[in-house]
This record gives C-alpha cells, structure tokens and sequence, in this order.
C-alpha cells in the first residue's frame, strides 16, 4: 500500500480503478484528490458540468459523468466499462432543500441503484459513508457508542442512513460485493460549503450559542482524517461486512470545540470578538420539537434542526477501526480547525 | 521559432492588443471568442465560440503551441451566475482542453482583483487572495485551477495585471475621459491620496508573451513602475488635456454609498469592484517579472492615461457602434450626467 504509513493490519492491494459518487461534495473532494495520486482511474459522479470540469482539472485519471444518484440512466454511465473498480459512495443529502421527502429518494434510492450497478460491474469492495444518525443520541454525557450499539435513528436523515446501512448490509450477506460501512460524525477540513463559512463567522462574531453548560460531547472527524479511515476500508481484511466509527481520536466536549476554533481563528490571523452566548438547554429542546414535528410534516429548516442537536452528545468509540482498520488520526482538532478555516479565507469566504 | 497561439477573447479589449503584438512577433494566431476580430482579421485565423463549452475548447486547441487564456466576465456584466461560469467553468475547460490537446503551455490572465483591498503594500506573488466581491473570487477560483491544473503537469502561468489602459481602452475609464473631454470637474475619494498602480496594455502584452515563452509554472504581478496616488494620475492628465476640468475630492463614505445606490438602481454604469477599489491603494511589487521574464514596461501611470484619453478624443464620434466586449464600449452615463453640471 502506498497510500497510508505501513500497518500491521492484513491488507490486500487497492484496486486500481475507483467509483466515487457525491465526487465534488465536502468528503468527496478530499477524497477524489488522494485517490488521484495514485490510481489509474477515479469515475466520479457529480451534479453539474461546472463541477465536472473544475474536478477534471485535478488529474488525467478523473473522469467524470454528471447526473442525479436517482437518475438509472446516470448511474449505468457512471459503471460503464470502469470493471472491477473499488466504489466509495458518498453521495447523500443532508440539509434537504424543503421536504424531507429528499432525505430518502437520495439515500435511500441512490444508495440501492449504486449498489445495484456496482454489482452488476463487478466492483472490488463497496465502502459506503454512513453517519452517527441512525444511532440517534448517546444517552448520558460520558457514553460513547461502538460497533455494537442499537439503532435509534435521529429524524429523517437518519432514518434514511438506517435504512440505507440496511441495503449495505443485505448486499454483503448475500454475497454480491463485499461491503464495508464507514460511520463518520460531524466532519471539518477543506472544501466545505458555505454553511461553514457560516459557522466560523458566527463563533468569531460571537453570534454562535454555546447549549447549556457545553460539556455534552460531540466526536468529530478532520476530513483527511476520514479519507484515511475510507481507504483503510476497501483494503483491510478483516472489513468485509463490518461497520466502523471513524473520527478524530477522542470526543471533544462542546465548549472545547469552540473554544478551539476561537483560538484556530486567531492563530489564522484573524481577531474573535463579541460574546459568547450561552442558551438554556430548554431552548435547544424546544428546537427539538419544533425540528420533528416539522419533519414529520416532511419539512426542514437547518437552523432548528442543528440547535435542536447541539443539546446532545454524539460520541463514538473508534477502537474497532483503529484494531481492524489499522485506522490512526493523525490530525487534532486545533490543527484541522486552522486548515479549514485557512481554506475558507484563501478561496475568498468572509469569516 | 514560429508557434501557433490560441488566444481566447481574442476580439476583446486586451485580447486584440495581445493578438497584435503575437502577429507582430511572427506568431500564427488562432482566436477563440463570440465575437469576431475587429482589426487584422485576415492574419489570423477565427473561431467563433464560448469556453463554457468543453467540446468547442478541444477543438479549438488542437494544433496549438501556447493557449494565451483571456476571456473574462468582467466587474461590470453583474451576473453572478455568468461570472461563475465563464471566469471559472470557462478557465476549466481551457485547462482541459490544452491537457488533452497536448499544449505545451498555457498564459491565464488573472486579475488584481483577487487580492481585493490589501492589507499592505505593495502585493506580491506571495500575497494570499482575499477578494471582497463576486468577480475577485470568480477570478480567485479559476487561479486554484490553474494550480491544480499545474499539480496534474501542465505547464500553466498565470499573469495579474493592475487595472488596465492603453488605447481603445474604454469601459468604465471613458466616464472619466468623458468628463475631461468637457472641462467638468473629475472626482477622486477622500484626498485621493491613494496609491493606484495601472498598467499599460501593450506592456502587459508583453509580460504574457514573455510568461509564455518561459517554461514551468509561475505567477507573475503586472504594473507600471511609475505611478504614484490616484490624484497625481488624474492632475497628469487634466493637466495634459487642458479643457478647464480640475481635480475634485468626494467624501469617501457618502460617495461610495452613492455608487452603490445609483449602481444598483441601474443609473450609472458601476459594479461593486469600482466603488470597493477606487479610493484604496493598491500596488504591485513587479520585481519578479522583471528579474525572470526580462519584462520592462514601457509607460507610467501618466503616459497611459494620456494615451489612453488621446485615443478616445481621436475615436469619440465613431465609439459605441457595433457589438464589442464591455471594455471595448463606452458605457451609458446614466446619472453621472448629473456631476458634470456641479460648479
């Protein structure tokens, strides 16, 4: 393997040739540009021709094909003649525009056609990008969650990501593709969209609330970091079939993660001001509700729903990567804070 | 040795002016633009087209040496959405084109408004972008592909020019002329005691030229090197047009607010770039260019401008015909009408 620092975990060779849907999405650029150095061909799956030619820049080997992950005709062209290619599926809606109704046409019905497709194509390994939300919320401050913890799936997004680690599953059982589940939690780092911008903007002008005390805790995953823990997936051994959390090393409480990236802030230069604003936890959970009886109505409004999550702790155990995955976070919160807002400045984003 | 150069807008402001001086130097030139050439057409060869369209792009590659990239949205179309797609999308497809094409190198020019209002001066080539408005970081963009492109070994500079005069240079500039022409007053802001580089189109054709015939990648700030506060830049040339018209000072703030208004009433002919940068400094230090490329400009702030204003004197009555690139055009006066009738 060339890709990663030597590990003592068995490994088979990558495949020369990958898949990756949601290729110019936040994970997905990170992911496209390490896979580029060192495979024959990455096909990627986006959404316009504009982020078709910015992608196709980066390197001979990036062939792109534009279309919707719901669309049959899009994903045929995405298998056409790629062969036994590893597929790294990362296409997903998170922040659906309006209805909910999105959460499961793109998780749930993209994921079964790609799935379907990279069967039929022959694939090597499917590695499918899942999240914390199908596990819903860690019940007390210092629970973490591991492999082995029960669903109890947070609103629509998660039930959709449920629904599709389902698909995944079922594919591997059957013995179609062998399948490797990667669950990353709220993630950081470069090419993120605007809405991160939005978030650094509102710690520096201290207009981002800090949900009662902070100490809930919330793992975090630095996209490099998580790129790492994705190409251990396809070559690992003992991977097939498996889920794993991967993140950063430890959970970080809340008011640690912002006051980090206040201090990320002004290592990058620029001067954090204005207070720091705390709210009751019972404005967070009245949030909470308003988030699920609007989504239950299959309506969504961003700011709820990530006020509404604040109040929780999202921890995971990434033990069982780093034993089975040989999986070693090798950049911290403050380090990774710092590119990502480093990005955010030099691609003209105002913080 | 003879090389065959595309040069995309070639039909534009700059793009002529580069076509030119790549005809004068025994270059067989191709130019990829919507319009066609205005002047010299029957030296070269023309390819009507838009490079948002990849296909269209490759075509136009084939056979080529060097790709001089200069198409560009420019601050005052105000389509956020077209300034994405040609100042970006467009950039792409170029890079791709001349990737796939097998050109052996590619000159993007860029622009200063990428660095917005700097912090200090002067800008260098170490300077990190930090563009204010929708055209800067349109701008910004197409440079980290051009990097990527870079990474991925194609040879590709990039070339950042200071704002740009020269004969037929016309846009937002021939308010200005405009206003001398008539003897009215030309304003600045605050003191106008800003420190305001341009440069002069020929000479930036000649850094272009020179970048391309450099090999590997570098980036490269274009200026005058004599030039000083945007106030002495404007007394040179009334002081040369002697029609009556002196230099007046606006306050900064309400007059900024003013263009914004105005601009965004559609009255007057402003983008957000113009009422951002006009009152701020903003100089390059061209060292590099001078030292790598052997590239010497020619003109000072002052000697551009007068040329510049001589030749829309020469040319006034016959400006506005035709379908030409905003640069190309004299824009509407609208409202501005209004500050040549102050006492």
């Amino acid at each position: 393997m060339n890709e990663q620092e030597p590990s003592t975990v068995p490994t088979s060779p990558p495949a020369a040739s990958a898949v990756v849907t949601g290729a110019a999405g936040w994970l997905g650029q990170n992911l496209v540009r390490r896979l580029a150095r060192s495979r024959d061909r990455v096909r990627c799956l986006v959404v316009s021709d504009d982020e078709a030619s910015a992608l196709a820049v980066v390197s001979p080997v990036i062939e792109t094909v534009v279309g919707d992950v719901r669309d049959p005709a899009t994903v045929d062209r995405l298998f056409d003649g790629v062969g036994a290619a590893a597929v790294f599926h990362a296409a997903a809606v998170i922040h659906p525009r309006t209805s909910t109704r999105e959460f499961f046409d793109v998780n749930v019905g993209g994921t079964q056609m790609v799935i379907d497709r990279a069967r039929r194509s022959g694939a090597t390994r499917f590695v499918h990008v899942s999240s914390n939300s199908p596990f819903g919320v860690n019940p007390s401050p210092d629970h973490v969650f591991t492999e082995d913890s029960p669903y109890d799936p947070y609103m629509g997004y998660g039930q959709s990501k449920l629904e599709a680690e389902q698909l995944v599953r079922k594919t591997h059982e059957r013995g179609d593709i062998p399948t490797v589940m990667v669950r990353a939690p709220w993630f950081y780092g470069p090419y993120q969209p605007p809405r991160q911008s939005q978030f650094f903007s509102a710690i520096r002008k201290g207009r981002f609330p800090l949900v009662g005390d902070g100490t809930q805790r919330r793992s975090m995953a630095y996209t490099d970091n998580l790129v790492q823990g994705l190409l251990r997936a396809e070559v690992s051994e003992k991977a097939p079939g498996n889920a794993y959390w991967v993140a950063d090393a430890e959970p970080y409480e809340l008011r640690e993660i912002l006051d980090t990236v206040r201090l990320a802030l002004e290592d990058e230069g620029l001067t954090v001001s204005g207070p720091k604003p705390r709210i009751p936890r019972v404005a967070a959970r009245m949030a909470e509700r308003a988030d699920a009886l609007l989504q239950s109505r299959g309506r969504y409004l961003q700011a709820l729903h990530v006020l509404g999550e604040l109040n929780h702790t999202i921890a995971c155990d990434i033990s069982r990567a780093r034993d089975e995955l040989g999986y070693e976070p090798t950049v911290g919160l403050r380090e990774g804070m710092r590119a990502s807002i480093r990005w955010c400045l030099d691609h003209g984003e105002r913080i | 040795m003879a090389r065959t150069v595309l040069v995309t807008g070639g039909s534009g402001y700059f793009g002529s002016i580069l076509t030119g001086l790549a005809l004068d130097r025994g270059d067989r030139v191709r130019v990829l633009d919507l319009n066609p050439p205005g002047d010299r057409a029957d030296e070269l060869e023309y390819v009507a087209g838009d490079v948002r369209d990849l296909d269209t792009m490759r075509s136009a590659c084939e056979g080529i040496d060097v790709v001089l990239n200069n198409v560009a949205q420019v601050p005052l179309a105000k389509d956020r959405e077209l300034f994405w797609s040609v100042n970006v999308t467009g950039t792409a497809n170029v890079l791709l084109a001349a990737r796939d094409t097998g050109v052996g190198k590619v000159v993007h020019t860029s622009s200063s408004a990428i660095f917005g209002i700097p912090e200090t001066n002067p800008v260098t080539e170490e300077t990190p972008g930090r563009p204010l408005e929708a055209y800067g970081k349109a701008k910004l963009e197409a440079e980290f592909l051009c990097r990527d492109a870079a990474d991925a070994g194609l040879d590709v500079s990039i070339v950042r020019p200071r704002t740009i005069l020269g004969h037929g240079r016309l846009g937002i500039i021939a308010v200005l002329f405009e206003f001398v022409a008539e003897g009215a007053p030309v304003y600045v802001l605050g003191g106008g005691d800003n420190v305001y580089q341009f440069v002069h189109a020929n000479d930036l054709a000649h850094a272009s030229l020179r970048a391309a015939d450099r090999e590997k990648p570098a980036t490269y700030n274009i200026g005058a090197t004599e030039f000083g506060t945007m106030r002495e830049t404007l007394q040179a040339l009334v002081d040369h047009a002697g029609t009556g018209s002196r230099v007046r000072s606006l306050p900064t703030g309400p007059a900024r607010a003013a263009m914004r208004a105005v601009a965004e009433m559609g009255a007057a002919p402003f983008a957000p770039y113009h009422w951002l940068v006009y009152g701020e400094s903003l100089w390059f230090d061209t060292s590099k260019a001078q030292e790598e490329l052997g590239w010497q400009p020619r003109h000072s702030n002052a000697s551009a401008v007068i040329e510049s204003y001589e030749w829309f004197l020469a040319n006034r009555s016959t400006l506005g015909a035709g379908d030409r690139s905003h640069h190309q055009s004299p824009v509407k006066l609208g409202l501005l009408k209004l500050l040549k009738r102050l006492p």
